[in-house]
């Protein structure tokens, strides 16, 4: 996943692809063809599975949506060719839909399984309806008016089609929908936090997969001139999928050099044909086992840059106020009579607390006392059983993607990053709900989309250099340490501006020279107006910048009050702190 | 006629230069293996009229329902052997340039274009599968290229569209007349049941049945398509049975289910005959078969040439075949109409050469539309401008499932 | 006829319902599910049928050495599918290394052994009022049952492998070699797997569609009996047998697997852990 991508490889590869039919021969461009529009089919369902992380598998079947809607409403003369291609389009829209569906609700294995029976119920409609799509025999496919009936015509045209979808994709990928899809796949947890909605970025990519599968169905139909259901193989299923994979995750030019590697690899294996399946699956398991990140891996050369050695994260506490400036007597986040319990385990046993703006809360407590559980429930993960959270008068409702629009914002225990992305790419993820742009504009990389990225980068580059990591911004993120990724979480918590910062265990792991930055960096966000929930071990860092404290044992409140009472407490001394 | 019979003297072994000499099934995939490396992966350059012949074959050698081109295949590649050893036609030797499509459409149409653009084959046999057929016919139409398959789908044939397609076997349409045929006035019997599988050909080839019974009068009890993976048919075989159907109607190439079938209808003691398609009499359901008896009283589409008449006779033409093929080509797990019919291909197109001196497009179309009553090892081949189906329907008979020698059969009781 | 319906459905149930335990067996041991698990079933009957009719092995040896067979598949799934992947972070990846295995071992087979399906040898021969292609899969799941139990309850080792299944970081702790337990788990899936094969091979004939269509009918009964959950699975597996045939009957054959596919999605939106499945647990 990278925003800048050097175009060359993409113009080369169609400035090759587009010189074919120099050389005169027509089963080179009958191939070419064909690979053209399965990157049709695959471009879109990279987005699925490649970014998205969805598995699935059964996507042949949206092929054959394609296919035979197109076939029909041309053979019944409803339509011409190329109108029935948008009808199909949509056709396959609503068809992605439907399959995606599941994805919201299912776990990975059996997702996959979902969509494998999607194909196979796809094919059984297709041989039983023999009024509409020939049954067993099968219906012709459409031909396109001229010049697009010729041989190289039609080639230019899926030529032309092909370049589209790349570059359609190429705009969501630098897009804050590709790196929040990449974001619910690497960490989902993390993303939802930061207001993206699952159900609805994954049914939009879902919708947008299912039109362009579908629009390659058509354009499959017209090559074959005939399509029966003993077509669309669960090989092909396999071999789209597979593409994917070899060609890597998160990227474009992977699953496309992808794609064009297994059109052509039956071809010049022909007497190996009864083997091919075979020789794929090899491929696809030597690929999961050795090279996981596939082409696109190999093709990163981010990972093998020497990163300087002796990197400290030194932040700029002074250029806070230039991000956030809140007003200091706004509401307050109040956590009233919380109760939650799981199954027979009271997690939480009636808990008030008060964070206000500009202020630093510390949360402390031993391990298993309820300390991360009420973060989970100010940022939506759990639903208490009785009390609740608000904001002034507002109570907190719904899942955690509503909070980043509240202006709530967290880190986590164990940092959640995407291991693959840029660490500016991270922190962008930070910032995606107060993206303009719609799908369709990023897709057609209209302006408002141009002008999103510019404002999510610049704010990003902001956060980076208040964080003091600013030099990392464009190494992958699974090449930092520890430290480095505690400190980019603030910084795309940073990226929402909030009102209220949760912050989980920001110092563990941390050197000491480092936990006095952080203390510096918290003491000026709060001076900035932000409400900061600070839960910690450590407690000269509680100390140091706390106004207020809060200790819980056992889910329930031990003692709250100024540092130096509960220093001084005489119940918290013998049940946390020592003495 | 005298070339065949000068070969019969030469020693067989002079005649083969690998070391196999019986081809069994197993053997088949890697003897095309062996050919197939042989052909070049790159574009031939234009061929003279006096290189070789080339003769692609589009075959599903591997994949499901492979059967019938392993069959075919054998003939193709005996035809070729022999051709070659008396001196190939008019000096230029057969070359067989085979592509297994594995009966995936997608694959057939890409071979198709690698043989007519690359390889510059002079015509092509296939492809086996209905399916492939329907996706190659366009793109050999448009390239003229002379084709003969033996694929059954009746709308694959058209003069007018396709005038380079031209179909060796009888179309499904003729071995439904002929199963119809027998059974309303040979059985003479009007209550039938009639059942396909879950693939195309099994759904469609079931609907064109049940509208031609139902056109000739009869009285269709009941009609079904099965599963072909279902493990049990008593359900089904029941309600045929209490419908009142006295004889079941066939029409599947899912050799496991038709075998489930006979069993059933062993087991409720029903004696209803099974005919319909050639599948029924082959190898892979006598082995299914829980007891030979199960195979009594089915009856399937055969053909006279490759039948045993009441002195357990072949016809001569295919008793010589038949002789020349001994040692070479086995017929066990194979059905002898296979085999036939692959060597009829080879031949039409040398034939073809033979008697223009051309091997061009023009020439080997123009002399297929011109055979009448080709002696033919399957057939008596006649086509014309206007018709390209060639096999005479006279000579689609019913043969006796059980009565399988040599890949041959009894005809069915009640034929002359 | 209902009754040829019920046998067939309980025995074709029986078969979906070992596979379903041999899924929540590799699933316990790895916490990973596999694509294999059907593909096994399906050596099963094959490697029975080549033992016993093509090299004419008797019966008495024939069987024990295709369930050896089936073993050592599920230990070969363990060691190339499962293992490389684990141990790394992306989880996921299991899919597509167990997907790859099924396709391969589909593959192969079919191209050494046949595209059609072969027939299956009779095991015990006639003489019983029912015939045995429908109580063998019945009777080879009961053992699985009480076999199982046995195991868990009173072995050492079936009490480790629960052990293994519940926590594996205590029990890494506790000094249980994961390692060894799950090889040991994938060939007791393995074997299980081949025994469904194996029983069930009169009924669905040695044939390598039997290896997609158990992978999802001996799927469907772990999705709705809740993932891990063996007596779940083996109710679900029951059921679904019937009901299968059921519709078969009412509807025929080509809307069969509509007819399942489309109950299976409906129970598994609204109860995604499966009718019988415990809640999820944190993911925070």
């Amino acid at each position: 996943m990278r925003s800048r991508l050097p175009a060359l490889p993409y113009l080369l590869i169609f400035a090759a692809a587009a010189a074919l039919p120099l050389a005169g021969d027509d089963y080179i461009v009958l191939i070419a063809t064909r690979a053209a529009v399965y990157w049709v089919l695959v471009s879109g369902l990279n987005l699925v599975v490649g970014f998205g992380g969805q598995l699935a598998i059964g996507w042949v079947s949206l092929l054959t949506i394609g296919a035979y809607t197109t076939s029909v409403f041309v053979a019944r003369g409803w339509l011409g060719a190329l109108p029935a291609l948008v009808v199909a389009a949509l056709a396959g829209a609503v068809a992605g839909a439907i399959v995606g569906l599941p994805a919201l609700r299912l776990r990975t294995f059996y997702f996959a399984m979902a969509t494998l029976g999607f194909a196979t119920i796809v094919t059984q409609v297709a041989l039983a309806w023999t009024g509409v799509t020939g049954g067993g025999i099968g219906i012709a496919g459409p031909t396109l008016p001229a010049p697009l009936d010729t041989q190289m015509g039609f080639y230019l045209f899926c030529l032309a089609l092909a370049a589209l979808c790349t570059w359609m994709t190429l705009n969501v990928a630098a897009s804050r929908f590709g790196r929040a899809l990449v974001g619910l796949r690497d960490a989902e947890v993390a993303t939802e936090a930061m207001g993206v909605s699952k159900s609805r970025l994954l049914m939009t990519v879902f919708l947008f997969s299912g039109a362009l599968a579908a629009v390659a169905g058509g354009l499959f139909a017209t090559l074959q001139s005939y399509i029966t259901p003993d077509a669309f193989t669960f090989d092909l299923s396999v071999l789209f999928f597979i593409a994917i994979l070899i060609g890597g995750r998160g990227s474009i030019l992977g699953p496309l050099l992808g794609t064009i590697l297994l059109t052509i690899l039956p071809e010049l294996a022909a007497p190996l044909v009864a083997w091919s399946t075979f020789l794929y699956a090899a491929l696809l398991l030597v690929i999961v086992i050795v090279l996981p990140g596939g082409i696109a891996d190999l093709l990163d050369q981010r990972r093998r840059r020497k990163l300087p050695e002796n990197r400290q994260i030194v932040p700029r506490p002074e250029l806070v106020a230039s991000l956030i400036t809140r007003q200091v007597d706004r509401p307050a986040l109040i956590i009233s009579g919380l109760h939650l319990s799981f199954g027979g385990v009271r997690a939480i046993d009636g808990l008030d607390l008060e964070l206000r703006p500009g202020e630093v809360h510390g949360l402390i407590g031993p391990n298993g006392s309820g300390k991360t559980t009420t973060l989970n429930v100010i940022s939506g993960f759990y639903q208490p059983q009785e009390g609740g959270v608000r904001v002034g008068d507002a109570p907190l409702s719904g899942g955690p993607q509503t909070r980043a629009a509240l202006g709530i914002a967290r880190t986590f225990q164990t940092p959640r990053a995407i291991g693959e992305a840029s660490v500016i790419e991270n922190v962008m993820i930070g910032g995606t709900v107060e993206g303009r742009a719609s799908f369709a504009e990023t897709v057609l990389a209209l302006p408002r989309h141009w002008s999103d990225e510019k404002t999510l980068r610049t704010q990003a580059e902001r956060c980076l250099r208040i964080i003091g990591i600013e030099a990392l911004a464009d190494e992958r993120a699974d090449r930092l340490q520890h430290s480095e990724l505690r400190f980019m979480e603030i910084a795309r918590a940073l990226m929402l501006c909030p009102s209220f910062l949760l912050l989980d265990e920001p110092a563990a792991g941390l050197s000491p020279d480092e936990i006095t930055r952080l203390g510096a960096l918290i003491k000026a966000i709060r001076a900035a107006g932000c409400g900061v929930l600070l839960v910690e071990h450590h407690v000269d860092l509680i100390f140091d910048v706390c106004d207020r404290v809060t200790v819980l044992n056992l889910g329930r409140e031990l003692a709250a009050g100024t540092p130096s009472e509960i220093r001084a407490h005489k119940e918290v001394v013998s049940a946390y702190l020592g003495g | 006629m005298a070339r065949l019979g000068l070969n019969l003297m030469k020693c067989p072994a002079d005649f083969w230069e690998e070391p196999t000499l019986l081809m069994t099934r197993r053997h088949a995939m890697l003897a095309s293996t062996g050919a197939l490396l042989g052909t070049t992966p790159f574009a031939r350059p234009a061929l003279a009229e006096s290189g070789p012949i080339l003769i692609g074959w589009l075959a599903a050698l591997t994949g499901p329902s492979s059967a019938p081109a392993i069959g075919f295949d054998r003939g193709v590649r005996f035809a070729a052997d022999e051709i070659n050893a008396a001196g190939g036609v008019k000096g230029r030797k057969v070359e067989i340039v085979t592509r297994d499509t594995q009966g995936d459409p997608t694959k057939a149409v890409n071979a198709v274009q690698d043989m007519i653009g690359r390889q510059k084959v002079n015509s092509i046999w296939g492809p086996t599968n209905s399916g492939e057929a329907l996706a190659t016919t366009a793109v050999m139409a448009r390239a003229k290229m002379p084709n003969m398959h033996p694929c059954v789908v009746d709308t694959l044939i058209d003069p007018a569209k396709y005038p380079n397609a031209f179909r060796i076997a009888p179309s499904n349409g003729q071995w439904d007349d002929a199963v119809r045929n027998y059974c309303l006035n040979v059985l003479k019997v009007k209550e039938v049941a009639v059942v396909g599988d879950t693939t195309g050909y099994g759904v469609s080839a079931v609907a064109a049945s049940v509208a031609a019974f139902k056109k000739d009068g009869a009285n269709v009890v009941y009609q079904a398509q099965i599963d072909a993976t279902q493990p049990d048919v008593t359900p089904d075989m029941l309600r045929m049975k209490n419908a009142g159907a006295k004889v079941l109607v066939v029409w599947s190439v899912a050799t496991g289910m038709e075998a489930r079938l006979m069993n059933e209808r062993a087991t409720l003691g029903w004696d209803a005959p099974i005919i319909g398609h050639p599948a029924l009499g082959s190898g892979d359901v006598r082995q299914l078969l829980e007891k030979p008896a199960n195979w009594d009283k089915v009856y399937m589409a055969g053909y006279a040439s490759c039948s045993y008449d009441a002195n357990g006779k072949l016809p001569p033409r295919t008793a010589d075949f038949v002789a020349r093929l001994a040692g070479k080509v086995s017929l066990q797990d194979s059905s002898l109409w296979w085999v036939a019919a692959g060597y009829d291909a080879v031949k039409l197109v040398t034939d073809a050469v033979n008697a223009t001196g051309s091997s061009t497009s023009e020439a080997i179309i123009g002399y297929w539309n011109g055979l009448r009553d080709y002696p033919g090892m399957f057939g008596t081949y006649t086509w014309t401008p206007q018709q390209h189906n060639g096999y005479p329907t006279k000579e689609v008979v019913m043969s006796q499932a059980n009565s399988q020698k040599d890949g041959a059969f009894k005809l069915a009781p009640g034929y002359a | 006829m209902f009754s040829s319906i019920l046998w067939t459905g309980l025995a074709i149930g029986a078969i979906y319902a070992l596979i379903a335990v041999t899924y929540n067996v590799m699933f316990s041991a790895s916490r990973v599910m596999s694509f294999t698990a059907g593909q096994v079933g399906m050596l099963g009957g094959v490697i029975g049928a080549w033992l016993i009719l093509r090299l004419h092995m008797p019966i008495i040896i024939g069987f024990p050495l295709t369930l050896l067979g089936c073993a050592a598949v599920g230990v070969l799934t363990e060691i190339v599918a499962v293992r490389p992947v684990i141990a790394g972070l992306e989880k996921h990846l299991y899919v597509l290394s167990t997907l790859a295995l099924a396709l391969m071992m589909q593959q192969f087979t079919a191209i050494e052994w046949s595209t059609e399906p072969q027939p299956f040898p009779r095991i015990v021969g006639a003489g019983f009022a029912l015939d045995e292609k429908f109580w063998l899969p019945l009777l080879a799941c009961a053992a699985v049952i009480v076999g199982l139990e046995l195991l868990y309850r009173h072995t050492l080792v079936g009490r480790a492998f629960l052990a293994i299944a519940e926590d594996n970081y205590a029990a890494r702790a506790l000094g249980l070699p994961e390692r060894g337990l799950r090889i040991a788990s994938f060939a007791l899936a393995g074997a299980i797997a081949g025994l469904a094969g194996f029983a069930g091979g009169q009924l669905l004939l040695a044939s390598i569609a039997n290896g997609p269509m158990l992978n999802f009918y001996g799927f469907v009964p772990v999705a709705l009996g809740g993932l891990g959950n063996n007596r779940g699975a083996i109710v679900s597996g029951l059921l679904l047998g019937v009901f299968q045939q059921a519709a078969n009957f009412l509807f025929g054959g080509v809307f069969v697997s509509v007819a399942v596919f489309a109950a299976f999605i409906v129970v598994l939106m609204a109860a995604p852990q499966g009718l019988f499945g415990a809640a999820p647990t944190r993911r925070v």
